[in-house]
C-alpha cells in the first residue's frame, strides 16, 4: 500500500546575507536537512524534538506551504513536489493543517461560520445554504453550538478556538491533517479534551495526522508511530510502544529521560544532556548529535550515520544502536513501596467515583 | 466532553455599529458635526440665502450680527454663510477626492508590496521614497504648470502627496498580518491571491487606513487651502474655505471675521474628522466588542 504522504529527504535551507548595499550570502540556515518519512492513511506519526529542530517547517514543507530547497514529496503516490495551480488547489483540498496558536490562526475580521465555510467557498463546493448547514454540522462535530457560527474568534477561549481551527481543517473532509502543536498553546485539562477530539474525528473519518509535538506526554497518547529530530535531521522513527519502551537512539535516551516524573527515587539517576543545541548555521559534522552524545565514539565525528532500518520498522540514524547498552526503561518503575501503596490506593478511589 | 450537552444557551444580542460608535459622547458630537457638515455642503445650493457670487458692495466687510448677515459679509460684501456652506462643499470635495483615490493607490502599492515582497517589496518602497522627497507644494506647482491652475491641478497634487504615506503605512501594517497564522491558513485552503489580500489581509489593516485617512483629510484640507492661496486651486470667485481664509488674510486688522470665519470652520471639520476617526478604529475592532 502506498503511504498517503511520503517525503524524501527533504530540505530547507535558508541564505542568510548581510551587507547593506551589496547583499553576499554569509551563511546558511539549514532548517530542514534531509529528511525522509511517511504518514499512512489513517495513521497518527507524531514528529517530536526540541524547539527549533525544524519540526514546523518540515510540516510546512510537507504540505507545500513553503518552497523545498531539495527532496521530494508524494501525496498518495502522486509526486506533488513541484506542481502549482489547479494540481496543488487539489492537494489543499485533501491536506490541512491545525496551527499552534488558536489566536493566531483564526481571522478577527471573519465570524467564525464564514471562517469554518470558506474552504468550501474557495473550492465551490455547495451553495450558501448547503455550506451553513455544513458549518452547524462541523461545530456540532468538535463540541460546538450552531449559534457560534455568527461570533467572532475573540469570543471565545482558547480550547474552543483550537475547535473552531479543527472545524475549518476539516471542513473540506481532508485524508491528512497537519497538526502544527496543535495543544501546546492550551492548558493541561483543555488539552486532553482538544487531543480527545482529535482522536475521535480520527476514527470517524480515518484521518492521517503528522502530529508535531514537543510534549511527549501528549505524544504518547495519540501517536502510533513517533520520529524524533534533531537540528532538521530525523535521528529515530519507530512505533510508538517501541520507541517508548526500547529507543535506540541516546538523543531519544536523553529526551525520554527528561520527562518529568512523580518518583523522587529516580533524581540523581538520570543525568540531562549537556550543552546546547548547536546552531543551525554550524551543524557538526559527522553526526549531528556527536557534540552532546555521552556516548560518541570517533566514528561519529567522522561519518554522518544515515537512517537505517532495525527490526519490525525500528530506524534509527546512530552507528552505535546496536552496541549500546539497553536503556533504562524505567517508566512507572521505582516507586518506595510506601508510595506505591498510596498511589495504588489513589488509583482505587478515583476509579470508584 | 463535548459542550453541547450544556444547558439552551440565548446568544446575546451584540450592539451595532452606530451604538458602538457613538457610545464615547465627543464622538457622538464629532459623528453629528460631520453629518451636518456633509448634508449643508451637499444641499447648499437649498440653505444658501443668495448666490455664493452676488456681491453687493454696500454691505462690504460688514460685520457678524448685521442685519440680514448673521455671519456678516466679505470683502465683496457676499453673505458669508453662504460662502461659508459653498466653501466647506468644495474643501469636502477635494479632501474626499485627494483621500480616496491617492489613499486608494496607496494602499494597494503597500498592500502588493507586503504580499509579495521578494518581489515587489523594493521597488515599490523606492519609489515611495522618492515620491516622499518631493514636498506637496511641488506636485502643485508642476501640476498646475501642465494642467493650468484649478481644483483638478490641487486634486491630483494631494492625491500624489498622499499615495506614498498610504502606501508606508500600509505595507507596514499588512506585513504585520502576513506573519500571523490565519495568513498561512488562508493560503492552505488554495485561495486565490486576491481573495487572500481582499478577504484576510485588508479587513485586518482597516484601522490602520481608517486612522491614517481621517488625519490625512485634514492635513489634505490645510494642504488643498495653501494651494489655493498660493494661487494654485481654486481661483476667484469660486469659494474654497483655503482661499476665503487667505482673501480675508488683508482685511485682518479691519474686518477679522472674513479670515477667521473660515478658519474656525477647517478647524471644527478637521476636528470632527479625527474625532471621528479614532471612534471609527475602535467600533470596527472587532476585539474591542462588547
Amino acid at each position: 500500500m502506498t503511504p498517503l504522504l511520503e517525503v524524501r529527504d527533504l530540505a530547507k535551507h535558508y541564505p542568510v546575507k548581510s551587507g547593506i548595499v551589496v547583499a553576499r550570502q554569509v551563511g546558511t540556515v539549514r532548517a530542514v536537512d534531509g529528511v525522509s518519512f511517511a504518514v499512512n492513511r489513517g495513521e497518527t506519526l507524531a514528529l517530536v524534538g526540541e524547539s527549533g529542530c525544524g519540526k514546523s517547517t518540515t510540516a510546512r514543507l510537507a504540505l507545500r506551504l513553503i518552497e523545498p530547497s531539495a527532496g521530494s514529496i508524494h501525496f498518495d503516490g502522486r509526486d506533488v513536489t513541484r506542481i502549482g495551480g489547479a494540481a496543488l488547489r487539489a492537494l489543499r483540498r485533501r491536506a490541512q493543517i491545525v496551527f499552534q496558536d488558536p489566536y493566531a490562526s483564526l481571522n478577527p475580521r471573519l465570524n467564525v461560520g464564514d471562517a469554518i465555510a470558506e474552504p468550501m467557498a474557495v473550492h465551490g463546493i455547495g451553495n450558501a445554504a448547503s455550506r451553513r448547514a455544513r458549518v452547524e454540522e462541523l461545530l456540532g462535530l468538535v463540541g460546538l453550538a450552531p449559534f457560534h457560527a455568527a461570533r467572532f474568534p475573540h469570543e471565545f477561549s482558547g480550547g474552543q478556538r483550537q475547535r473552531i481551527g479543527i472545524a475549518r481543517a476539516l471542513s473540506m473532509q481532508p485524508e491528512l491533517i497537519v497538526c502544527d502543536e496543535p495543544v501546546s498553546a492550551l492548558d493541561v485539562s483543555i488539552q486532553a479534551q482538544v487531543v480527545n477530539l482529535l482522536k475521535d474525528l480520527q476514527r470517524r473519518f480515518g484521518l492521517a495526522y503528522l502530529f508535531i509535538a514537543h510534549d511527549l506526554a501528549v505524544v504518547k497518547h495519540v501517536a502510533d508511530r513517533v520520529a524524533v529530530m534533531y537540528l532538521g535531521r530525523i535521528l529515530e522513527v519507530a512505533s510508538k510502544r517501541a520507541l517508548f519502551a526500547a529507543p535506540r537512539h541516546p538523543y531519544t535516551r536523553a529526551l525520554l529521560a527528561a520527562i518529568p516524573h512523580p518518583d523522587p527515587q529516580r533524581r540523581g539517576r538520570v543525568t540531562p544532556l549537556g550543552g546546547d543545541v548547536p546552531s543551525p548555521m554550524a551543524i557538526p559534522p559527522g553526526c549531528r548529535f556527536h557534540t552532546r552524545c555521552p556516548a560518541a565514539q570517533a566514528i561519529c565525528r567522522e561519518q554522518d550515520p544515515a537512517l537505517r532500518p532495525l527490526a519490525d520498522g525500528h530506524q534509527v540514524a546512530c552507528h552505535l544502536a546496536e552496541t549500546l547498552p539497553e536503556a533504562i526503561s524505567d517508566t512507572g518503575a521505582g516507586f518506595a513501596p510506601a508510595a506505591a501503596r498510596r498511589l495504588a490506593l489513589f488509583a482505587k478511589a478515583r476509579a470508584a467515583v | 466532553m463535548s459542550a453541547t450537552t450544556a444547558p439552551v444557551i440565548i446568544a446575546p444580542p451584540r450592539p451595532g455599529l452606530l451604538r458602538r460608535l457613538t457610545r464615547d459622547p465627543a464622538a457622538a458630537a464629532a459623528l453629528a458635526f460631520v453629518v451636518l457638515v456633509i448634508l449643508a455642503a451637499i444641499f447648499a445650493p437649498l440653505l444658501a440665502p443668495t448666490d455664493p457670487f452676488d456681491n453687493d458692495l454696500s454691505s462690504a466687510m460688514k460685520p457678524p450680527g448685521s442685519e440680514g448677515l448673521p455671519l456678516g459679509a466679505d470683502a465683496q460684501g457676499r453673505d458669508l454663510i453662504t460662502r461659508l456652506l459653498y466653501g466647506m462643499r468644495m474643501s469636502l470635495l477635494m479632501g474626499f477626492a485627494a483621500v480616496i483615490l491617492g489613499g486608494g493607490i496607496g494602499a494597494i502599492l503597500g498592500f502588493l508590496a507586503a504580499f509579495y515582497q521578494r518581489w515587489l517589496d523594493a521597488p515599490i518602497m523606492r519609489l515611495v521614497d522618492i515620491m516622499l522627497s518631493f514636498p506637496a507644494i511641488l506636485f502643485g506647482l508642476a501640476i498646475a504648470a501642465i494642467l493650468g491652475p484649478g481644483i483638478l491641478a490641487v486634486v491630483l497634487a494631494l492625491s500624489v502627496a498622499t499615495v506614498p504615506l498610504m502606501a508606508r503605512i500600509v505595507r507596514g501594517s499588512a506585513l504585520v498580518v502576513m506573519r500571523q497564522d490565519y495568513i498561512e491558513a488562508a493560503r492552505a485552503t488554495g485561495m486565490s491571491d486576491l481573495r487572500l489580500i481582499w478577504r484576510h489581509l485588508a479587513p485586518n489593516c482597516l484601522s490602520a487606513i481608517f486612522v491614517f485617512a481621517t488625519l490625512r483629510f485634514g492635513q489634505v484640507i490645510l494642504l488643498g487651502s495653501a494651494l489655493s492661496f498660493l494661487g494654485l486651486g481654486a481661483q476667484p470667485p469660486i469659494p474654497e474655505l483655503g482661499a476665503m481664509a487667505s482673501e480675508g488674510r488683508t482685511f485682518l486688522f479691519f474686518a477679522p471675521h472674513i479670515a477667521v470665519i473660515p478658519s474656525v470652520a477647517i478647524f471644527l471639520v478637521v476636528l470632527a474628522f479625527n474625532l471621528l476617526g479614532d471612534a471609527l478604529r475602535d467600533a470596527l475592532d472587532p476585539r474591542l466588542r462588547v
